[in-house]
């Protein structure tokens, strides 16, 4: 296999294995919002992809994977409108 | 440690906010200048000064640069949702400001950060408000500070990652401190001691992750620059 391929392959089978395995648990900085009771502090948003999973996918490991996956492709997006925007400015 | 928007009070996020989108905008400055003077200082490639764009066309070269940008921030994103259980029912992820500026020099490296940052506030991973000062934490100190750590210990390639990746996460959770006690969200002094304790095992962590990955990307795309 390429190596180009695979350097873009491997974040997706990150993605993947994250769906499977990532912890569930609270991260550092919400441990300390629990134990020093300030986690309600934090205000709802809005999103379509909250938490990194759709609302409308009952399946856990597809719903965050898609939304990992979706995640991989706005930013590659971003990339290439910079990569194109530098272009423009170096012509 | 992504901060949710309502834990800082506006004021303090929106100054950092203006903040984070200047400093933003100075490093573009930088990028433009590295990408489109051939000769001269890169932004993004640690000093050396021959961004090799002229050896193979600008386009092309531009092209390329910016796939190998695009793979690091992929990289960085992938493993940021990878949370790892550690000590008390609490989980750890990679920031990943030291594989980016070991790569690609300070500036590229607030860029790649900031930009995977950007993408995970619409997955209400961060808030947006709140978005300047994940971006001043993570971004900023996360690439400025284990950069400059990284340059002066870099005799010792192991040492300088331990101890850029050991003091950027500890920094960046430190200033994550102030912010919430400048917002009177926690107290400082109360809460100081918690907060190092639980991000050593993110230090740790860190170090290890950053390790395979700068290893990984050196196999498969070898030097930035080429």
């Amino acid at each position: 296999m390429n190596k180009k391929t695979a350097a873009v392959i491997f974040p997706i089978f990150v993605v993947i294995l994250a769906s499977l395995f990532a912890s569930k648990s609270p991260d550092t900085l919400e441990t300390m919002a629990i134990n020093y009771g300030f986690e309600g502090k934090a205000k709802e948003v809005i999103s379509l992809f909250r938490d990194y999973s759709f609302p409308f996918i009952d399946n856990q490991f597809v719903s965050t994977f898609l939304a990992g996956i979706t995640g991989l492709v706005f930013l590659f997006v971003l990339y290439r409108i910079m990569n194109r925007i530098v272009r423009c400015f170096g012509k | 440690m992504h901060i949710p928007d309502g834990f800082l009070n506006n004021n303090l996020a929106g100054v950092l906010l203006a903040g984070a989108l200047g400093m933003l905008g100075y490093c573009f400055s930088k990028v433009f200048k590295a990408v489109t003077v051939f000769a001269g200082t890169s932004a993004g490639n640690n000093g050396n000064t021959n961004t090799r764009f002229n050896s193979f066309g600008f386009s092309k070269g531009v092209d390329k640069y910016f796939q190998k940008l695009a793979i690091i921030a992929l990289w960085v994103f992938a493993f940021q949702m990878f949370n790892i259980p550690v000590q008390s029912a609490t989980s750890v992820h990679l920031i990943g400001g030291v594989f980016a500026a070991v790569l690609i020099g300070p500036f590229l490296g607030f860029i790649t950060i900031s930009s995977v940052l950007v993408i995970q506030s619409l997955f209400s991973d961060g808030g947006i408000i709140a978005l300047g000062a994940n971006i001043f934490n993570m971004a900023f100190i996360g690439s400025f500070a284990s950069y400059y750590i990284y340059k002066i210990l870099s005799r010792n390639y192991y040492i300088a990652i331990l101890l850029a990746c050991f003091f950027s996460v500890l920094i960046a959770s430190l200033s994550c401190l102030v912010e919430l006690g400048i917002s009177g969200t926690i107290s400082f002094t109360t809460a100081f001691k918690d907060m190092m304790k639980l991000h050593l095992a993110a230090a740790f962590l860190e170090t290890i992750i950053t390790l395979i990955l700068l290893k990984t990307f050196k196999n498969l795309i070898g030097d930035i620059n080429e």
